[in-house]
């Protein structure tokens, strides 16, 4: 899969935080969930190309990793939207499974699972919330990864792995 | 400024304070490790009190603090910190998990600026027509004054109170002692009930009659049984980590290797297998399968109510095959054949009463009785929960399943157990309660409806929505306290005495004083006279045991908010006040009454009780608690002593990992008795919503919703996740009543009715429906009927009936819901 990245300053990732949702999703882009008012106090995130708009609508899921290569995501088409989530499941950390078909993800370890369309809300399970979201901005077939709300298993910051 | 980073947290530098926390969830009391340390301050990546690199993605099972574990607080004397509650790698209970629940504690701690903001903080007195603050003196003068003239002029049986007797979510040994010591010994009403429960009774009255304590297991030999029998109790969602841990590891096959060490030389060892007996298909059962395969997994889908049945139909059967312990029933047990006279039943009899199927009843007793090839007799973990307890009739449904425990030897061996699956962790410590005989316990709840008692004491618990009947319950407390409150708003004047006088007249024209000891306002402090703000878990020191008699310390990490204190205080708070009124009326012989409840902390509770009094009292540490001290409770860290204690060595508490493995029970003859428990008809209340209602009510928790959801129904995940109760219902039912899942729907019946959510599913049968308890702002319990066993005043509150009908959708309210199947 190809990752392309797009470097990003600290200044410019705040320019962006700075948008409201709505500036956004104006842009022809579709975000899982909504931003948080203290989402990345730290920045530092990239903006990474994921993959394409076209063939994650064909395929229904699409693999890639962000904010780095330790950090596996999994984009998916659910409801004509498009959503990604870190995929490690933030009960003990094992990753999840996504079943396309109940768009669903679940954990094999023990047994949490997500809601793929509503944010990935727990559907049940021993996590403390929901997968994190990973924020993304769409231009024509490109899929961007921006930053991810809320805290990836295993990590203190985002940022860090 | 908690619960705004959403992806970096601040790091625990290597200064941090470190202290042991037992989960204050359910009983199973997994260890966490608290990390507290100044606001603003913070460590590296590679220098911190965490001891491991952060700079580095953490492996799968590694140590993490999700955002739901952390949480800013402040301490009284203004000092600002930040807080981590993470699960600890060290606690053989839990060995680093967490559940959604104890996951939570760090963010249901008290924080002003979050959803745990509106925590009780001071005292409150309703004045002018409403609560005001208050303080201590003032508010615990009046309770002093009002009880002493009532125990004057008619009685202390006149003060009912309602009190919790848990370990866990703020009990504790030294709260129990504290409100025990208060009620029972000093004021000595024997009007009292539990948190859970309208009167003040055992859950479990058979097996100890039987001479089985219900607790008489381990974790670890649940891990390492050849079948495990479940039976009305979902402990994927109930007892966390007993399942993922305990229960799973031995389904998966990691404990072969210690089933080799325990088992006797030449036994057969292979993988467990789980029997589910449960009406509804739950996330254990599901959750079995996957772990282990459906070759390893019977779920035996009971027809509500046939729980007794079934044991007998296990027992007969087991007989006929000649498959019991005859040794140990002869050596060991008495009344067998008494028993089997009355409880033998036909396989086909039963099934037809079960709606269960002969082969799948012969599959279970094979799992649980058959020889293994070996020839050893299969070692069998059975646990047991609230399907039983609050079921058709508790004492018969309790006993039924000890009996097939003593007829395969499934108590004091290795492996096996006949256990309570358990709710909350235990905490008992009380002197003895003074009341009538089991079968003439006063239902205190039904009382209070009939207009009877002054006082209603209600202290750590909210009766308004999980007691019988409740909507009954909270109308009637609604209008007998507004006597008083009426009587209170004309009186303008500050004098206690006058004001009291007041109260008093006023409860004895039909009124009720109500006094409510909490941590957060529930409809108990809107209906109160006196609010008397408590602290909990980790605002104090507590020890508590889980449900395999693990004890621990959890210590104190913060200041409780506001001028809160623990239970235990505030009882010695109003044991002293009585003491100087009578002093001041002179009558010195009831003041010695109110003497012994000069303690400075919780320590001192915990010496006079648990540690002072041995088996003077009712203890759950039995004779040899005293030996116990929290230097030598907080050495052991959170792998406690699992009790009794046996000794102390080299500064070591040693307990007791099985009990009763010399074979001597808890009877006069040291025999374990049987007893005849014929299946008994629905109850004549129940009965009747059955025939006017159409859906048959069952009821329960739900793994993310802790109890009377006092933290989970504020916090923002679990707020948005359950906004009120869900209602399971079958798709066939929904289709007939043009339900979708996120409707609102209503229930109603004879007692009450309420609102859920419904949740269209097919792990409910049709015309079953299945609904969350605890939930205040949609109470299930106010369908339950009044109906208690009569010998052991126990309800049945699984068991009603209601119909049902849609009343619309807000989709607001279900915005964060999801309605995938859970199970
Ligand atoms: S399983 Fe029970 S004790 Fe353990 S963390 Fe969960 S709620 Fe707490
Ligand atoms: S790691 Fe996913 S459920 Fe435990």
């Amino acid at each position: 899969m190809e990752i392309v990245e797009a470097k990003q300053t600290r200044r410019d990732f705040f320019k962006f935080s700075a948008l409201s949702l709505g500036a956004v999703v104006a842009t022809p882009s579709l975000i899982a969930g909504t931003a948080h008012p203290g989402m990345s106090v730290y920045g530092g995130y990239t903006k990474n190309r994921v993959g394409s708009l076209a063939q994650l609508k064909k395929t229904g899921e699409l693999d890639f990793s962000y904010p780095d290569e330790n950090a596996l995501c999994k984009a998916v088409y659910v409801n004509n939207e498009v959503k990604a989530y870190s995929i490690i499941c933030t009960h003990k950390g094992c990753p999840t499974v996504y079943n396309q078909e109940k768009a669903m993800f679940e954990c094999p370890c023990h047994f949490t699972k997500y809601d793929a369309k509503n944010n990935g809300q727990m559907v049940i399970g021993q996590a403390t919330g929901a997968l994190p979201r990973v924020l993304l901005e769409i231009r024509g077939d490109d899929i961007f990864a921006m930053g991810v709300d809320g805290l990836i298993f295993g990590r203190i910051n985002n940022n860090v792995g | 400024m908690a619960l705004t980073l959403n992806d970096r947290l601040p790091i625990p530098p290597k200064n941090a304070e470190v202290k042991n926390v037992t989960c204050e969830f359910c009983i199973v009391g997994c260890g966490y490790k608290s990390y507290k340390w100044p606001l603003g301050k913070e460590g590296t990546y590679k220098d911190n009190a965490l001891g491991i690199d952060l700079s580095q993605q953490q492996p799968t099972y590694g140590e993490w603090c999700s955002e739901r574990m952390y949480n800013t607080i402040t301490d009284r004397d203004g000092g600002k910190y930040n807080l981590m509650v993470i699960p600890d790698q060290a606690c053989v209970v839990n060995v680093g998990q967490n559940s959604v629940r104890g996951g939570m504690m760090g963010v249901s701690t008290f924080n002003a600026a979050s959803p745990t903001r509106d925590r009780l903080k001071d005292p409150q007195i309703f004045r002018g027509g409403m609560l005001m603050e208050s303080s201590w003196e003032e508010a615990t003068s009046i309770i002093a004054k009002v009880y002493k003239k009532i125990i004057d002029n008619d009685g202390a049986d006149e003060i009912s109170h309602k009190t919790f007797d848990h370990g866990g979510g703020g009990g504790g040994f030294e709260n129990t002692w504290g409100t025990g010591k208060l009620f029972h010994a000093a004021i000595g009403t024997a009007s009292a009930s539990i948190h859970n429960r309208p009167a003040y009774n055992s859950e479990v009255h058979s097996s100890r009659e039987m001479g089985v304590g219900e607790l008489n297991s381990s974790y670890y030999d649940t891990s390492i049984s050849d079948t495990m029998l479940v039976i009305g109790c979902n402990p994927y969602e109930c007892q966390t980590n007993l399942f993922n841990l305990h229960m799973q590891a031995n389904l998966d096959g990691s404990t072969l290797e210690a089933k080799k060490k325990e088992y006797d030389k030449g036994e057969s060892v292979s993988k467990g297998k789980i029997i589910f007996v449960d009406p509804r298909r739950t996330a254990s059962i599901t959750n079995s399968i996957a772990i282990a395969g459906k070759e390893n997994v019977l779920h035996l889908q009971i027809k509500p109510g046939q729980d007794i049945t079934l044991m007998n139909a296990l027992v007969s059967y087991i007989i006929e095959q000649g498959w019991e312990a005859k040794e140990f029933i002869k050596n060991h047990t008495e009344n067998f054949d008494a028993m089997y006279k009355v409880n033998k039943v036909s396989l086909e009899y039963a099934s037809a009463l079960t709606n269960i199927s002969v082969s799948d009843i012969k599959k279970a007793a094979e799992w649980i009785a058959k020889p293994k090839p070996s020839g050893h007799r299969p070692r069998n973990a059975i646990y047991y929960e609230k399907g039983i307890i609050w079921g058709i009739k508790n004492y018969e449904n309790v006993a039924s399943i000890v009996n097939l425990a003593l007829l395969t030897h499934s108590v004091g061996r290795v492996g096996t157990g006949v256990c309570r699956a358990g709710g909350h962790q235990e905490g008992y410590t009380r002197p003895e309660y003074h009341g009538p005989s089991r079968q003439n316990l006063a239902v205190i709840d039904t009382d209070i409806i009939e207009g009877k008692y002054l006082v209603y004491s209600i202290w750590g618990t909210n009766p308004f929505g999980q007691s019988i009947a409740t909507q009954r319950l909270r109308n009637a407390v609604s209008k007998r306290s507004q006597i008083v409150k009426d009587a209170i708003n004309g009186y303008h004047g500050n004098d206690l005495d006058e004001l009291c006088d007041i109260i008093y007249n006023a409860c004895k024209s039909g009124g009720l004083f109500v006094v409510d000891v909490d941590i957060y306002p529930t409809q108990s402090s809107e209906r109160a006279h006196i609010v008397l703000p408590a602290a909990t878990t980790m605002e104090m020191n507590l020890t508590s045991m889980s449900g395999e008699r693990r004890m621990r310390l959890s210590e104190k990490v913060m200041d409780a908010p506001g001028t809160a204190k623990p239970d235990c205080l505030i009882a010695a708070d109003i044991a002293n006040a009585l003491k100087a009124e009578y002093l001041k009326s002179g009558n010195k012989v009831m003041a010695k009454r109110f003497e012994g409840f000069e303690w400075k902390n919780e320590e001192d509770s915990f010496k006079d009780g648990f540690a002072g009094q041995g088996s003077k009292m009712a203890s759950q540490g039995g004779s040899t608690g005293t030996l116990a001290t929290y230097k030598l409770l907080r050495d052991a860290g959170n792998n406690g002593v699992q009790l009794p204690i046996v000794k102390v060595e080299n500064g070591k508490l040693i307990g007791t990992r099985l009990n009763y493995t010399d074979g001597k029970f808890g009877t006069k003859s040291g025999r374990a008795t049987f007893l005849s428990t014929p299946q008994p008809a629905m109850p004549k209340q129940v009965a009747k919503q059955v025939k006017r209602y159409k859906y048959w009510v069952n009821t329960g928790r739900i793994n993310e919703v802790w109890q009377s959801n006092y933290h989970t129904g504020r916090l923002e995940f679990t707020a948005k996740r359950w906004p009120m109760a869900p209602l399971e219902i079958h798709p066939s039912d929904a289709k007939e009543l043009g339900i979708t899942s996120g409707d609102i729907v209503q229930l109603n019946n004879d007692y009450g009715s309420t609102r859920a959510i419904a949740i269209v599913t097919d792990a409910v049968r049709k015309g079953e429906v299945f609904g969350a308890f605890g939930f205040q702002n949609s109470i299930i319990n106010d369908l339950c009927t009044d109906y208690v066993d009569p010998d052991t005043k126990i309800p049945f509150y699984k068991g009603t009936a209601a119909n049902i009908v849609k009343v619309g959708r807000s989709e607001g309210l279900i915005k964060d819901m999801t309605f995938l199947e859970r199970a």
